[in-house]
């Protein structure tokens, strides 16, 4: 399921329903994740495609950082992705700041891929849920602007960000009511137990 | 800290209680005893047994312990309904207890009526100044409400007095590391070291946290301490090797071929090469050709 926005002149970012559900509000840390995906043939579109949860614990550390996103580039260059984003989720529920270490990251990434989109996870918007019928992604889209620092996009203006499907939200209601949250592996699990794998390719069929 | 055997038998209580085999109370008591933090299936498991009046009367005096750790519980998962009621229970039969409390005053902090927490923690150590939990409880809230310069200087106060608490000094290490302070980090991570030198978690993090710095001394340092912890663990830590390919490589490019130590430096990292391809082979065949490619780059 890609999720598709479009626009005019900026960059639009898709972004998959699943990547909010991959950092579940429920582990009691922060969760960071990487967003991959490919830029559309006009330049104008970014199209998240996937993503692969990293890590909940101590992220500020350089070297599991280093070679996840080794790693993540070699799997997915082979098929024609490449690391287009970073995404976190903060610790405290209430908590709507990008954090410096965010931030790094997501600077390191746009050295490699400029277009790069730092996605915040809306925590309110996230357990209001169950609730609404709210359509609208249950996170947040920060892009580097021409002052190279990180920027919060509205709903108008230059940058947009759309879910492809419409769906989507359901679908997270449904992974978070069957709790699949729980057997999420990222990459600090792969790190803890090679055995497990951060690709979760059962999970997310 | 948990070993991993003590962790296997709690989940193991925890999937024999989960199927209908009995077993609530043993798991109740090894959870307190380990400190760990299972709150849900605390709630859970106590409440069933504080609601039935047999049981409850069948547990003697342990019945109040009882009521404590699950109103923790409720505290943790937000059942504060929950939690007044068993902390009532516990006023009402012990009235002057200070133990109750600061029950009182963790129930006042979940329920997120911070001014209030405060003044009752503070009243309660100015009967006893060297009560540890309410020093860490003031810690807790000021990292609750965002407050982490707070958190900081709390935990800083409380290490002078309790300097032996290796858990606090991890804390504050974390807390460093979030804020990107790797020195003051390291600090912690080095007293930790020497209060301990045989934990290989603390040799690890060190590393890490030298390894961010960066700078050719710290890479060596960082190198050493890689080299320590797969010492300590064995010789199969997955981090450790990585950490090992990854300093190599660092002081490779910063000293580009100047360095005399390179022969030993590119010995070491094949070794460890060597190690993480044959774990991969065991444990993650389908990763080993995207190691070996990650490995060069």
């Amino acid at each position: 399921m890609t999720c598709d926005f479009s626009r005019e002149l900026e960059k639009q970012y898709s972004c998959k329903p699943e990547e909010a559900n991959s950092f579940s509000e429920s582990r009691p840390q922060p969760s960071t994740g990487v967003l991959l995906g490919r830029s559309s043939d006009h330049g104008d579109s970014v199209e998240i495609v996937d993503s692969v949860p990293l890590f909940h614990s101590q992220i500020g550390l350089l070297p599991p950082l280093e070679i996840a996103l080794i790693m993540i580039e070699e799997f997915y260059g082979e098929k024609g992705l490449s690391i287009v984003g970073y995404f976190h989720a903060n610790e405290r529920y209430d908590d709507f700041e990008i954090a410096a270490v965010a931030k790094n990251i997501g600077d390191h990434i746009t050295q490699y891929f400029p277009q790069a989109a730092l996605l915040l996870l809306d925590n309110q918007k996230l357990e209001a849920l169950p609730n609404g019928r709210d359509r609208s992604p249950v996170v947040q889209l920060y892009i580097k602007d021409a002052s190279r620092s990180w920027k919060l996009v509205g709903s108008e203006g230059g940058n947009q960000l759309t879910i492809k499907e419409p769906s989507g939200n359901i679908v997270l209601l449904d992974y978070l009511a069957s709790e699949k949250w729980k057997d999420i592996v990222d990459f600090d699990d792969h790190l803890d137990n090679i055995s497990k794998d951060w690709l979760n390719s059962e999970l997310f069929q | 800290m948990v070993s991993k055997t003590e962790e296997e038998q709690v989940n193991r209580l925890e999937s024999q209680v989960e199927n209908g085999g009995g077993g609530e109370w043993e798991y109740l008591c090894l959870v307190r005893k380990l400190k760990l933090r299972r709150s849900y299936n605390v709630l859970k498991y106590g409440f069933s047994i504080l609601n039935d009046p047999k049981k409850r009367s069948a547990l003697g005096p342990e019945e109040w312990t009882l009521y404590e750790q699950v109103a923790v519980a409720a505290m943790d998962t937000q059942r504060l309904d929950m939690a007044k009621d068993y902390v009532k229970v516990l006023q009402e039969k012990f009235p002057e207890s200070k133990r109750v409390g600061r029950l009182e005053a963790l129930l006042l902090e979940a329920m997120g009526l911070w001014e209030e927490a405060e003044k009752a923690y503070s009243s309660l150590l100015e009967d006893n100044e060297l009560d540890p939990v309410i020093h860490k409880r003031r810690v807790a809230m000021a990292k609750a409400q965002g407050n982490i310069s707070g958190a900081i200087e709390w935990l800083n106060k409380y290490l002078e007095i309790f300097m032996a608490d290796n858990d606090a000094w991890r804390e504050l290490a974390e807390i460093y590391v979030s804020l990107q302070m790797y020195k003051q980090a390291a600090f912690c991570y080095e007293e930790l070291i020497l209060s301990q030198p045989t934990i290989p978690l603390y040799h690890l993090a060190y590393a890490d946290v030298l390894y961010t710095l960066g700078g050719l001394e710290n890479l060596h340092m960082a190198k050493k301490y890689y080299a320590s912890t797969i010492d300590l663990t064995g010789g199969k830590h997955t981090r450790a090797l990585f950490g090992i390919c990854l300093s190599t490589s660092a002081i490779d490019q910063l000293t580009k071929g100047r360095n005399k130590d390179d022969k030993e430096n590119s010995q070491l990292a094949s070794l460890s090469a060597t190690a993480l391809g044959k774990d991969y082979k065991q444990r993650a065949p389908n990763k080993v050709s995207l190691l070996a490619s990650t490995l060069k780059a």
